[in-house]
């Protein structure tokens, strides 16, 4: 299958934009850790972004940079989101809250889905197309990648993809140790256009054995599927390797080459 | 698009284990819905719950998995020779040619809303036992699925709410057309905890009395805990996947539009890909939760685009609310009413709302079906419209 990447947009600690992660992901500029400031997203209407949880906005804040780097509008992109956990925080705030009054913040429910930064995203940027949440716990990025590029070849339409991890409060980090916030948003193409940064053919292949993570990255950003995608990435700076190799279950990969 | 063969299917809720038994309860309009006797939710609501599943046990090379989703999803699959159908699929493709695609809102929270009654007092530490990732995840069930199943190709969980198990037809059909796989089990599974009933109670969208889809007197859901599959395969069958669309209201996180634009669109989005007129739609199977604004809208969509030639119902009145799960629930009812010729009531509801625009059948007819429609909808504004047809 091969693909156009239009745009790319990328939210970590220390990486607070693709410039600056092409830089790290090229070896121009040593990787320094720097903590992220809480995502205030433009898009959002001020009655939204109120509602909205820190998820929502790190999500949607990585969203918006990818968009701002393509021609293409939003409403005519179809959306796939990707996370291994998504609302985590809420899911904690809401078993605390259960395990003692049972008084349910309405706010807090309606935040708790996995699809609430694609809902919120929808009505940010007043996007119609078909919008969907994946899941594949650890494998996240590779599944919700492939799920983009199938839509975008199937359909014949530009995919918006973003896969986040939010971080997760005591004590559901110690089951799910999710600590650091990172996002990788990207615009796919079914066809190269004039603003096109590469095509990437991609397919499926047997697993290997594991696959090993950048020695530049924190230990601590293992635990984020989206942290996957930043091998990904550095096919796209042009010094780096040409392709790379997405975990999408013990026995698949996803793999990723630079056409 | 080109059909897609749908070779097997099965379905588990409040209505019945099995296809056999939920086309009974169809045909004899008798709700599996019942008063809330959960004594750990002990909340004024009908609920249909499938408490068979509370004694299942899981194999134990998959102890990790234990919970109440995974016991459903277990007791789902062996019903209606699914299992037999699926490996029978192995053979014919080999392993790692079928996809596994399952739709789910909550997955097995239960047993973290438990673990957070178990916490320590002193450290609020969770119980030593308690696994996150094979329990809670949204991708537990379809890990579990999948080893259960011995399919080794790509998986993945949606999770779009109550659209969720809808939209794996839509993803599997994409992967199948691509060449990526040869087949797919999609499907759904979701399972009664606090989290839905207290949550959706909080919107006030919990009725205290059983759900009365497009009634006048109609005051809200009954959640239901369901789980079902479908096996898709490229080539002709006996009955088929024929269409879909996917919309975005764009609208508000939990309201649907009032004029149900995004379903509207969804439903228009499905013909279009199934090449197909309104006129060609013999039944609609609403997603009439029976809360008062979603059947409002609803009723608007698909009078919109069907007018009162086309006879709907919302069978939500005999399965509750599955979430989740919903869209995979009234996929195999959609899926048993072109199978046995059977056109589903719309059970619970006495008198229609006069504000309901489409035509709502309240009894069940024998008739036969050439091509059906399912409509799942939810919150993030999230729409799912399903064509399935029978071979002629």
């Amino acid at each position: 299958m091969r693909i156009a990447i239009e745009s790319v947009g990328v939210l970590a600690p220390g990486l607070p934009d693709w410039d600056g992660a092409a830089a790290v992901l090229a070896g121009r500029c040593a990787f320094a850790p720097a903590p992220l400031a809480p995502c205030a997203p433009h898009c959002l209407p001020s009655s939204e972004r109120r509602r909205s949880s820190p998820t929502v906005r790190l999500a949607i804040a990585g969203v918006e940079q990818a968009l701002s780097g393509t021609a293409i509008a939003p409403q005519d992109m179809a959306a796939v989101f990707s996370s291994t956990e998504a609302e985590g925080a809420i899911t904690h705030q809401l078993c605390e809250v259960l395990a003692g009054s049972r008084e349910v913040s309405p706010t807090q429910f309606q935040n708790s889905v996995h699809n609430a930064p694609s809902g919120y995203y929808s009505i940010a940027m007043n996007a119609k197309r078909g919008a969907t949440s994946v899941c594949r716990g650890p494998w996240s990025f590779a599944a919700g990648l492939l799920a983009a590029a199938v839509q975008a070849l199937a359909d014949e339409v530009p995919v918006l993809f973003a896969c986040y991890d939010s971080p997760l409060p005591p004590p559901l980090c110690d089951v799910m140790p999710i600590v650091e916030p990172s996002v990788i948003a990207m615009v796919i193409a079914p066809a190269p256009g004039p603003a096109t940064l590469a095509t990437w053919e991609i397919a499926l292949a047997p697993a290997d054995g594991d696959v090993p993570w950048p020695g530049w990255m924190p230990r601590a950003w293992h635990a984020n599927a989206s942290a996957r995608g930043f091998p990904a990435l550095a096919t796209l700076c042009g010094s780096a390797a040409a392709s790379a190799l997405l975990p999408l279950s013990p026995e698949l990969n996803v793999q990723v080459n630079r056409c | 698009m080109e059909p897609l063969a749908v070779r097997s299917f099965t379905i588990t809720s409040a209505a019945g284990l099995g296809s056999v038994h939920t086309a009974r309860s169809l045909r004899e309009e008798r709700s599996g819905l019942a008063r809330n006797d959960l004594d750990w939710a002990p909340l004024d609501c009908w609920i249909g719950r499938v408490a068979a599943a509370e004694s299942v046990s899981l194999p134990a090379s998959l102890g990790a998995f234990e919970c109440r989703n995974n016991r459903l999803a277990l007791l789902a699959l062996e019903q209606d020779g699914f299992l037999d159908a699926v490996a029978s699929a192995r053979e014919r493709h080999g392993a790692a040619r079928i996809a596994v695609f399952l739709g789910t809102s909550t997955s097995g929270i239960l047993s973290t809303e438990l673990a957070y009654q178990g916490r320590d007092p002193a450290t609020g530490r969770l119980p030593d036992a308690f696994r996150y990732d094979t329990v809670h995840n949204l991708n537990a069930t379809t890990e579990f699925v999948r080893r259960v199943l011995g399919i080794t190709g790509p998986a993945m969980t949606i999770s779009t709410a109550c659209s969720s198990s809808a939209k794996v037809f839509c993803l599997a059909e994409r992967f199948i057309r691509l060449g990526l796989v040869d087949a797919a089990v999609v499907g759904g599974v979701d399972s009664l905890c606090h989290t839905t009933l207290y949550g959706f109670n909080s919107l006030q969208l919990v009725s205290t009395d059983i759900c009365r889809p497009f009634d006048a007197a109609r005051r809200g859901l009954s959640i239901g805990e369901a789980a079902g599959f479908a096996l898709l395969e490229r080539g002709p069958g006996e009955l088929q996947l024929v269409g879909y669309g996917e919309t975005s209201d764009a609208h508000h996180m939990s309201a649907p539009h009032p004029e149900g634009d995004g379903a509207r669109r969804a439903m228009l989005d499905a013909l279009a890909r199934a090449r197909l007129s309104p006129a060609d739609i013999d039944y609609v199977n609403l997603h009439g939760t029976a809360t008062p604004a979603n059947d409002r809208s609803e009723g608007r969509a698909v009078h919109d685009v069907f007018g009162t030639g086309t006879p709907c119902s919302s069978t939500k009145g005999i399965t509750g609310h599955a979430l989740g799960a919903a869209g995979i629930t009234e996929a195999a009812i959609a899926l048993l009413s072109l199978e046995q010729a059977f056109l589903p009531g719309n059970t619970n509801t006495t008198a229609v709302d006069p504000e309901t625009r489409c035509a709502i059948a309240l009894h069940g007819e024998a008739r036969k079906l050439g091509r059906v429609m399912s409509n799942n909808f939810g919150f993030g504004g999230s729409n799912c419209a399903l064509v399935f047809g029978k071979a002629a």
